[in-house]
């Protein structure tokens, strides 16, 4: 029995060892379109900016707008336009590697292309992956994308500020922990800059632990 | 739509197996998915369709089996099949749990002539 997404699969292999033996931490970013993602990335560059090296891979279906709004946190970024693709995989980050000094990173965060489904089943060579969420997506969405909620090492659970939308906090975390039990869940709002703390701390302890 | 790309790396080793294996036509395509992988059968085929357009494999039939999900429990040793997403052991209540199935993309087979 062979597996269809072997060249995929070898390719991730080759990119994690590469990024292992330059000490770089991989973060897969994955979610739906809207939810959070770049935002969090700038809270994110705003607080640990100056502690660690950072790189940044933007995937996007079309256009850099995403890589523009990170542009002033001066750090090496490179967009990947998948022109239709709903998810990266392991060949298109093996490809815009060589664009970083990988010897002066710490840590790479990849932006997926907004996805709750694709992204999960292509291994890009991550350290770990990250689910993002959003409250005004519903609190249904463990449930229905499970392989995500399996996979990622955290949960982040963005506009908790948001009034006006039917998310029942407990019912999203009834079918989260369905799913993964023990999955660590942040729940936070990046407009309003609420429940980082707590992130950061866990961001920093993986970088750190990696 | 992550049919479209696992179709067209299938659609790529099985016309490298019908090269290699000197197949004047390829019949039957084997294939098992795992249910966690969330492929629709029929987009599927019809992204396979287009990726074998006018080869040796244009009218090969594509047969798919869907694997259940099944875990392994680290706390008592036993396995079950998870129902409805509820990823708890149905003997002990630990979350401790390996998946055992359900993450497959595999080829079984391919028939030719």
């Amino acid at each position: 029995m062979k597996n269809i997404l072997d060249r995929n699969q070898n390719k991730a292999n080759e990119v994690r060892s590469l990024l292992k033996s330059k000490k770089v931490v991989m973060v897969n970013l994955i979610s739906s379109p809207g939810a959070g993602k770049t935002t969090l990335l700038e809270r994110t560059l705003e607080e640990i900016g100056s502690k660690f090296r950072i790189g940044i891979i933007e995937g996007d279906i079309t256009t850099d707008r995403d890589a523009r709004r990170l542009q002033k946190f001066n750090v090496p970024i490179v967009v990947i336009n998948t022109e239709g693709g709903c998810h990266l995989d392991s060949h298109s980050i093996s490809k815009v590697l060589p664009s970083f000094n990988l010897d002066d990173l710490d840590v790479l965060f990849v932006e997926n292309v907004g996805n709750l489904i694709c992204p999960s089943q292509f291994d890009l060579g991550e350290t770990f992956k990250l689910a993002v969420v959003s409250t005004t997506e519903g609190d249904d969405k463990p449930g229905k994308y499970p392989m995500l909620f399996r996979e990622a090492r955290a949960v982040l659970l963005n506009k908790t500020d948001i009034p006006y939308t039917n998310f029942k906090l407990e019912s999203f975390k009834t079918d989260l922990r369905n799913i993964n039990a023990s999955v660590p869940l942040f729940e936070i709002s990046c407009t309003k800059s609420d429940g980082l703390k707590g992130w950061f701390d866990w961001i920093e302890g993986q970088i750190f632990n990696e | 739509m992550h049919e479209l790309k696992v179709a067209e790396d299938l659609s790529v080793i099985v016309l490298e197996a019908a090269k290699n294996g000197k197949l004047g036509k390829v019949s039957k395509v084997n294939i098992l998915f795992g249910q966690l992988i969330q492929i629709v059968p029929d987009i599927f085929e019809f992204a396979f369709r287009e990726c074998v357009r006018e080869t040796v494999a244009e009218n090969a039939e594509i047969d798919i089996e869907i694997i259940p999900v099944k875990m392994k429990c680290r706390g008592c040793g036993k396995d079950f099949r998870v129902m409805e997403n509820r990823f708890v052991c149905e003997y002990c209540g630990s979350t401790d749990l390996e998946i055992i199935s359900g993450k497959e993309l595999f080829i079984k087979s391919i028939e030719g002539e």
